[in-house]
């Protein structure tokens, strides 16, 4: 009895800073009516320095017209290593994209930035189309997109 | 006497530069090397270059794109089609199409807190 207990006590304590670590983080995207097709998406993050340090997301699945997406095509020069399981259709006009990620707690109140590039067909591209820095006490504010996203949250 | 010979000479002559490319044009050509009357007219075509009456210099998606993708009006790309016509095995010049979600893991980044596949939902 005693070495099962002393048993769960250890892998509790295992398994809790690894649960601790992470949390589920929703991205919430909706796109104005432009009216245009549906809209690529890149979501990305930066550090304190503005350097590339990884994608969330990618709505869009063809990787052609992901020079399109300007600044995050810069960054990581189109790998689409990069976006591997983390690639969805991209998004109609007006409608919302909710995408729940495990994110890793290390991303909030330590100076991240969280992007998005945004591109649809024949109409403008718009790189850094949001610009949200990551932090517990900005999640859940609306921010307001350039050109076509109408509202993106974060909420943890 | 004169008169005549000249008479044929020139309607000779102008029965060969009519004639000859209209039967040439008939006769198949019976090796690779061998070339019509009507081959040199066609080649003369294929030289002459392309001039376009106006061109869409804007800053579309696609007819823009440095790449010079073959776009036309099917080939849209809402959230309804994204198929695999392209790229799936590397595209010429340029990179696969990634991996759609829940089919492998997210990458190691250092962004997600495991391995679990992202849940969408579009409204």
């Amino acid at each position: 009895m005693k070495s099962l207990l002393a048993t769960l006590v250890v892998t509790t304590a295992l398994t809790f800073p690894g649960a601790a670590m992470a949390r589920p983080v929703t991205l919430s995207t909706t796109l104005n009516n432009y009216g245009g097709d549906g809209a690529y998406l890149a979501l990305y993050v930066t550090d304190t320095s503005g350097a590339y340090v990884g994608s969330l997301w990618m709505a869009g699945t063809k990787s052609k017209y992901y020079e399109h997406l300007t600044d995050w095509y810069r960054a990581t020069g189109g790998d689409t290593g990069q976006i591997n399981g983390i690639t969805g259709a991209s998004l109609g006009a007006g409608r919302t994209l909710e995408i729940t990620l495990d994110l890793a707690d290390t991303l909030f109140d330590a100076g991240y930035t969280l992007h998005i590039d945004a591109a649809v067909e024949d109409m403008r591209d718009s790189p850094n189309e949001v610009s949200v820095p990551l932090t517990t006490t900005g999640a859940g504010t609306p921010v307001k997109g350039r050109r076509y996203i109408a509202s993106f949250t974060y909420d943890m | 006497m004169r008169k005549i010979l000249i008479l044929l000479a020139t309607s000779s002559a102008l029965t060969a530069a009519i004639g000859l490319p209209a039967w040439s044009a008939l006769q198949a050509p019976t090796d690779a090397n061998s070339q019509s009357f009507a081959a040199f007219f066609e080649d003369a075509a294929q030289t002459l270059p392309l001039i376009l009456a106006s061109n869409d210099d804007g800053h579309s998606f696609f007819k823009n794109s440095r790449r010079h993708h073959d776009h036309d009006d099917d080939d849209d790309h809402d959230d309804s089609d994204d198929d695999n016509d392209d790229c799936d095995g590397g595209c010429r010049g340029g990179a696969p199409n990634p991996a759609p979600a829940g089919t492998v893991a997210p990458p190691q980044n250092g962004l997600f807190g495991s391995g679990a596949a992202p849940k969408v939902q579009v409204n």
